[in-house]
């Protein structure tokens, strides 16, 4: 469905993303895993067109995907962005419905709003309190809500869970699945990589600019590498790292 | 009493025509974080237009001042493509655009004058001079025109930010560009969009002041006023625009009345000094700091 091509970004003079390639098929939730600053919010935001590209190809079904923001959104890639980036100045309502901006289908965007309302009760009670003063978890539901709202074919999600509760953790990942479940693709990037590799098919471990390990999830999960890099349980015998540049 | 009433409505006009100058400019500053210093120039030019719409092309006043209004709007949009855009795509400092501004509004007063000439114009008299009696109160023709004027295009702004689609992906964009444009909106259209209406009221502004004063080159710079009153009601704040505008109408008529109109100034911009010692985000200003 999605595809990404040897991919190249450069931030100034950092080399971000170097020569990155993945694939998500329909209906899949695929991860990609990695420390801070490994390139994870960039990739997204590389497919979303926020920061140009150098090289490489993104497609969607075998169509290019566009190379400005709006227009990505168009053809059904929405990005939930990290930080809960959520429009302070507006209602929660407003939020929902400015996801929907390029829709104007009515039914079916109040249809879709009552689903957003199904799936996060707490945001129905609120709909009409400004949304700088919900709280963090909230606003984390907002902005999965919102992007939502656009009805898209493959959701980008930048860490979800980053400065939450574990109770709320454990809500928004519910969520996850049961949008997949409700048939959105998802491609989600997260340092809490237990959660992650817990909800999704298939991963990649992303280490400075490179894709350095992919495979079925349930598998990465019980890999000694990942198990010590990013799980954080310790071993005695140090198992390999990826390489950069060998995929 | 009758002459502190009189003053009020004389405060009210002027606080009108500085509520069009001010929201143009409150709009631009909350999507584009910086003052746009050219608004003083596009509200002159406007007012140039509708002088010689009057004058030279004869036509109707309303024709005049919506053509005024269009010509301001597509010479804002002018300022946008030519002064800001690039700095715009480069990502360039706050600090650039200021200076680009500065060098937009000086190219343009001193296009004007070395086009048309430095010299002062007086609009037509499109009304009759006579004041308009209401009991022991006199009215200007020209000040109810400029009040209706102002309200009409006060609230049709007030409904289009807060009631239409495009409107909210206003808001959206002034809050983050990026949120706002990963939601499908296109930013770039929303700033163009942002100038246009700056525009088009800074030549309504343009042509009521006029009429109500003269048409000079430098007249541009009355937008410091305007300036004041944005950021005495807070800068990126509309109905703060609006009630700073019609404060700073007010005192400034009221100074002029009672003491001499050689203090106005100095008690506009020690108004304004005292605010951003006191109460730096104005009276209305924006406080949309997330909770987290």
């Amino acid at each position: 469905m999605l595809e990404v091509r040897d991919l190249h970004v450069f931030y100034g003079g950092i080399h971000a993303l170097r020569g990155v390639s993945l694939k998500v098929e329909p209906g899949e939730i695929v991860t990609i895993i990695g420390a801070n600053g490994a390139g994870k919010s960039t990739l997204l935001n590389a497919i979303s067109a926020v920061v140009k590209r150098r090289s490489g190809t993104i497609t969607l079904d075998g169509q290019p995907v566009a190379s400005v923001p709006h227009a990505v959104v168009k053809q059904g890639i929405c990005q939930v962005p990290e930080g809960r980036l959520v429009f302070a100045n507006l209602t929660v309502r407003d939020n929902l419905m400015m996801g929907a901006y390029l829709r104007s289908d009515r039914a079916a965007i109040a249809s879709d709003l009552e689903k957003v309302y199904t799936l996060f009760p707490r945001l129905k009670e609120r709909i009409n309190q400004l949304a700088g003063t919900l709280s963090g978890g909230e606003q984390q539901m907002l902005t999965i809500g919102r992007g939502l709202m656009s009805a898209p074919r493959i959701m980008l999600m930048d860490e979800p869970s980053l400065g939450l509760a574990p109770i709320l953790v454990e809500t928004i990942y519910e969520v996850i699945a049961e949008i997949r479940r409700r048939g959105t693709t998802i491609l989600l990037v997260e340092q809490n990589a237990y959660k992650a590799l817990a909800v999704a098919d298939r991963a990649y471990v992303l280490e400075q600019g490179c894709i350095t390990r992919e495979g079925v999830a349930a598998d990465l999960l019980h890999d000694e590498y990942i198990r010590q890099a990013y799980l954080g349980v310790k071993r005695e015998k140090a198992g390999a790292g990826g390489r950069c540049g060998v995929e | 009493m009758v002459q502190f009433f009189q003053q009020l409505i004389n405060g009210v006009s002027i606080g009108s025509v500085y509520s069009l100058m001010a929201v143009g400019y409150s709009l631009v500053y909350s999507i584009m974080n910086f003052s746009n210093f050219a608004h003083g120039g596009v509200i002159m030019v406007g007012s140039y237009i509708g002088f010689y719409l009057l004058t030279s092309a004869k036509v109707p006043f309303p024709a005049a001042l919506l053509g005024a209004a269009a010509g301001a709007g597509v010479l804002a949009i002018i300022v946008e493509r030519i002064a800001y855009s690039p700095l715009r795509h480069r990502s360039a400092p706050f600090l650039y655009f200021i200076i680009s501004a500065m060098g937009a509004s000086m190219f343009i007063e001193n296009f004007v004058v070395a086009t048309i000439g430095p010299t002062f114009k007086t609009y037509p008299a499109v009304f009759s001079r006579w004041p308009i009696e209401i009991g022991p109160f006199y009215i200007g023709r020209i000040d109810v025109l400029i009040f209706v004027s102002a309200a009409m295009c006060l609230l049709g702004l007030v409904y289009f930010i807060d009631r239409t689609k495009l409107g909210k992906a206003v808001q959206a964009t002034s809050f983050n560009h990026r949120a706002a444009s990963l939601m499908g909106v296109n930013t770039g259209f929303v700033i163009t969009l942002v100038f246009a209406i700056g525009g088009l009221l800074a030549g309504i502004a343009g042509v009521l002041f006029g009429m109500k004063y003269t048409v000079y080159p430098q007249m541009g710079a009355i937008t410091i006023k305007s300036f004041i009153a944005a950021v005495f009601g807070g800068l990126g704040s509309l109905p703060g625009a609006v009630i700073g505008s019609l404060l700073l109408g007010i005192i400034e008529t009221l100074v002029s009345g009672y003491f001499s109109s050689q203090y106005r100034d100095l008690i506009s911009f020690t108004l304004l000094i005292a605010v951003l010692i006191f109460r730096p985000i104005g009276l209305m200003g924006k406080v949309t700091e997330e909770k987290a």
